[in-house]
């Protein structure tokens, strides 16, 4: 044959083909990006109004009073701290065992049904379990430090446990499961007990996906605002550690000033979501990079 | 780490056994063997009460508000899911309109977000140039841990005004004559419709982080013999990754839907509180969630109390069931695989 | 061992705090409720400290989620501009109700074009919220506003989707002006309200209005003023169109000078013997229980908000007006004051 040069151009049913499928990739890429304008003009919002409402005097002082301008969300931070380590107080020790039970000891079938009703927790709306904690801390007393007849930081340290709850037992249970066999089965075979095993060799091997998983869990607790809303939303505007007395905390301040006339409450509310998101994006990202290495990490 | 000390100086016992039932009885010294069963057993049973006390809590929390509903299960009875009229002081309570208004903006949300998703997922694992796709990435993740109050404060000031300027009159003059989209009262920003964008938002990052897992996860060798066959990159997609991923897709939609029915702070922010409904979604609405957000807390006696938990036991129905629902989907999938 | 260490720490930490904290609960108040009554309480605090050494710690939540909080004994006080009702009375037990404060509730709008003094009466008012008038050029607007040209907008009614003493103030007002509302919806603190949008906290209804063009709500007149939203002047029974001022609220209290024995006092649409009243005044109460473990410190400090706390100082620039207006309120609530004993 000649050397006639031959196209590579498509024609007919096959350029067809090829603009429907430029035209598909066009509407994907633009779909994705509005979606991904949309949650870039979220960051960027916070971003820009809440960054110019930082200072000093924000971190440190109380809500100024009716009307005036100033004041900060002082008693909101600590509050929210209170919450957030007595949450994790009650989430951490649960949760790492209850992942301890389903990875060392469970037969297959009770580990499958101790896993199906913790994605069930996870599922709760949180405002449910705001309503039943609150349900619990009205209406029962108990011997417990702060507990019953009125809101308090433990009743809504407790509710933040239970949104967590799943979320540490999770990751944990998945750390667990990434430990190789050959590490418990070299520390049987030399002759060390089961539960030496699993608290000396095995629990330590996880530990640094047990602390990125909590680390995730703790930020997503720290934006809760619905299980607050009856269980720790009476509160002065002081700065209070007592975990018997309700206390302020970030989310809730964040929801009430965002629904006020105020401007100089708004400035606020940005400010405190600004300060939110930091929180929350930055350990986001520590714990996916540290889970990452850990990960590599154990698989070798 | 262990050490050959912990043996007591004896030979350890080659062979690798499991559990020390076999070998430890006849190496170890009896004093160890009792330390170490009563240890055993301690771990075993604490562990099994922290697991116990997981499911506990489902338990607890079911029956709690199953408990508190009851006074309006027997006042009200199945009646109250087709009533529609919510009047404290009168104690009349029917949840129709809540059902509906929850119902309708979830579903509403995730129709939005679920092509959204779809298209990033595909963007970030086949269009994107390589440079782009891990930070983007990296960043959606990151977006899914945003707290919803915040979004909802985003969706008051930035989202509800640009919706009520631009996007409602538009859809309204485009589709206006389809009663869900007729034009609602003027520069009203509060809607059913400001409600599902606000939604879909939230669930936009984690849906599309998992779709982009998935689609990653499409072995290669699939695709590329398909274009070596002479498909365009869209048929491959459409016939080859997309099927192969269709129950996670799925299983990822209704985990946003999950998510979306359950929300209470972003939504009571933004929908404009307000029952009956009306067919317009460019009007003000209520849900589930959000009614119980307001009212739980000033309610005007113990039977709105009880219908309002009536309420929630609701709210926990739908959720278990697509909770449910999702996690057959998933089974389904992983047993195809 | 670590996890052993955390744990240890955070009981630790707990103890201390919970030691430390202790010595303050002597003086600590706390109080949640209404929020119409929570800037003058925002004014109280700091004098009270001085005077006393109380810490008033006080949470506004609405009057029905303060009813609710003082019921369950979750607070030291509760505080409602609603009355009690009979089944709330009895839920609460010991309870008593003790006015403390006066002032009245505004409507505000946002309606570009609109005159500045916006004149509405209490007929068009309910038809308003009844959602049978719809735009602001209605005729019924208009006859009341002679000369003011009316922009065709909608009218965006804005009520408050919690339960609100200021919601029980308002539609006590419209129920005794319309028939037809008094039928239809009546008078609550979470009344099923036909039309219009819902928000939480009058703080929530002011923002609402200020953002959405067209929009009427209720608001308490502290809040108003404070965002610089336009208020209506409102037909009385005398029929002069009247601004919420302290002169016009003390007309309102003056014109009920008799205090029933629960206390209860309702003081909207005066009648025409008083012509410089404010028709949508309230009294707003303060809810205690008889027996209580601070009711020392609860005496001495709403005894202080009954005088001191009267004094211009503390009331004229939120527009609340002097209890003293009528005698027989500020004797009958230092009356009630006095059974107050502390827990046996």
């Amino acid at each position: 044959m000649a050397a006639r040069e031959l196209s590579l151009k498509a024609t007919g049913r096959a350029r067809r083909r090829l603009l429907v499928s430029r035209a598909a990739e066009a509407t994907a890429v633009g779909a994705a990006g509005i979606a991904l304008a949309a949650l870039g003009t979220l960051l960027w919002s916070v971003g820009s109004r809440g960054a110019g409402a930082l200072g000093w005097s924000f971190f440190t002082k109380a809500p100024a009073l009716f009307g005036e301008a100033g004041g900060g969300i002082a008693p909101a931070l600590a509050g929210s701290l209170l919450l957030v380590g007595l949450a994790t107080a009650f989430a951490l020790p649960v949760g790492v065992l209850t992942a301890l039970y389903v990875s060392e000891y469970a037969r297959p079938r009770a580990a499958r049904q101790v896993r199906l009703w913790l994605d069930v927790l996870n599922g709760f709306p949180s405002i449910v379990i705001g309503i039943f904690v609150f349900a619990l801390c009205v209406g029962v007393s108990l011997p417990v430090v702060g507990w019953g007849r009125h809101q308090s930081a433990v009743a809504g340290g407790f509710a933040l446990s239970i949104v967590m709850l799943p979320l540490v037992s999770r990751s944990t249970m998945e750390v667990l499961a990434l430990v190789p066999h050959d590490l418990r089965e070299a520390s049987y075979a030399l002759g060390v007990s089961r539960w030496q095993t699993v608290l000396r060799v095995v629990l330590p091997a996880a530990l640094g996906g047990i602390v990125t998983g909590t680390t995730l869990a703790v930020a997503r607790a720290a934006g809760e605002t619905a299980p607050l809303l009856f269980t720790s939303a009476l509160a002065g505007q002081i700065v209070d550690w007592d975990p018997t007395h309700s206390v302020q905390s970030i989310p809730l301040t964040i929801f009430q000033y965002s629904e006020s006339a105020d401007p100089n409450l708004h400035r606020q509310a940005w400010a405190a979501a600004f300060v939110l998101m930091l929180v929350v994006l930055v350990t986001s990202l520590a714990a996916r990079l540290l889970l990452d290495r850990s990960r590599r990490k154990l698989e070798g | 780490m262990v050490t050959g000390a912990a043996v007591g100086g004896r030979p350890w016992n080659a062979g690798g056994v499991a559990a020390g039932s076999l070998s430890a009885d006849r190496v170890l010294p009896r004093s160890r063997r009792l330390g170490d069963r009563v240890g055993d057993g301690l771990l075993h049973g604490v562990t099994a009460v922290a697991a116990l006390l997981s499911l506990l809590l489902v338990a607890a929390i079911a029956w709690r508000v199953a408990d508190g509903a009851w006074p309006a299960v027997r006042t009200f009875g199945l009646g109250f899911l087709w009533h529609d009229v919510w009047n404290a002081p009168l104690d009349r309570f029917g949840a129709r309109d809540l059902i509906v208004g929850t119902v309708v903006t979830s579903f509403g949300a995730m129709l939005i977000s679920a092509p959204l998703s779809i298209a990033i997922g595909l963007f970030l694992s086949e269009l994107a140039p390589p440079t782009i796709r891990t930070p983007v990435g990296t960043l959606i993740d990151m977006l899914a841990a945003v707290p919803s109050v915040v979004v909802g404060l985003w969706g008051i000031y930035v989202l509800a005004p640009f919706d009520a300027q631009h996007v409602q009159p538009l859809l309204g003059s485009v589709l206006g004559w389809i009663p869900l989209f007729a034009h609602g009262s003027d520069h009203v920003e509060s809607t059913v419709f400001t409600a599902m964008l606000v939604l879909a938002l939230m669930t936009i990052p984690i849906t599309s982080s998992i779709c982009r897992e998935l689609f990653l996860r499409v072995p290669a060798e699939l695709e590329q013999g398909a274009i070596a066959l002479g498909a365009t990159r869209w048929e491959t997609v459409r016939s080859i990754v997309l099927p192969s991923v269709r129950g996670g897709v799925v299983a990822a939609v209704v985990l946003g839907l999950g998510r979306a029915l359950g929300e209470a702070i972003a939504v009571t922010q933004v929908i404009g509180n307000f029952i009956p409904l009306k067919p317009s979604i460019f009007e003000p609405g209520d849900t589930i969630a959000s009614r119980l957000a307001n009212q739980y807390q000033g309610a005007v006696s113990t039977t709105q109390v009880a219908a309002l938990l009536y309420l929630g036991l609701i709210l926990l129905a739908i959720t278990f069931a697509t909770n449910l629902a999702a996690q057959r989907v998933v089974r389904r999938f992983e047993r195809q695989r | 061992m670590t996890r052993r260490l955390i744990i240890l720490t955070a009981a630790a930490a707990l103890a201390a705090a919970s030691a430390a904290a202790a010595a303050t609960t002597d003086t600590t108040i706390t109080g949640a409720g209404s929020t119409f009554v929570a800037p003058l309480v925002s004014t109280w605090t700091p004098a009270l400290g001085r005077a006393f050494g109380y810490t008033i710690q006080y949470s506004a939540v609405g009057s029905g989620a303060g009813i609710a909080a003082i019921t369950s004994r979750q607070v030291d006080f509760g505080a409602s501009d609603a009355p009690l009702t009979p089944d709330q009375r009895k839920a609460c037990g010991d309870c008593v109700q003790i006015p403390w404060a006066l002032s009245a509730t505004a409507v505000a709008y946002d309606v570009p074009g609109a005159p500045a003094h916006l004149r509405l009466d209490g007929a068009t008012l309910a038809q308003i919220f009844l959602g049978r008038v719809t735009k602001w050029n209605d005729p019924a607007i208009r006859k009341l506003n002679p000369g003011a040209k009316m922009p065709a907008l909608g009218i965006t009614p804005v009520f408050r989707s919690d339960g609100s003493g200021t919601s029980y103030n308002f539609t006590d007002y419209l129920s005794s002006v319309s028939p037809t509302w008094k039928a239809k919806v009546g008078v609550s603190t979470q009344p099923a309200f036909p039309a219009g949008q819902g928000a939480k906290g009058s703080s929530g209804v002011a923002g609402l209005i200020a953002r959405t063009a067209g929009a009427i709500g209720y608001v308490d007149v502290a809040y108003a003023t404070q965002n610089r939203i336009r208020i209506a002047a409102v037909r009385n029974a005398a029929g002069k169109f009247l601004y919420p001022s302290l002169r016009r609220i003390e007309a309102a209290a003056a014109a009920f000078p008799k205090v029933p024995a629960d206390n209860e006092m309702h003081i909207v649409n005066a009648p025409r013997s008083a012509p410089l009243a404010y028709p949508i005044s309230t009294y707003t109460y303060v809810v205690v229980h008889r027996t209580s473990p601070h009711a020392a410190a609860l005496r001495k400090a709403i005894f202080w908000a009954l005088t001191q706390g009267q004094q211009p100082q503390y009331t004229a620039k939120l527009t609340f007006a002097p209890l003293s207006t009528v005698k027989a309120v500020l004797v009958a609530a230092e009356k009630t004051l006095r059974t107050l004993r502390p827990a046996a």
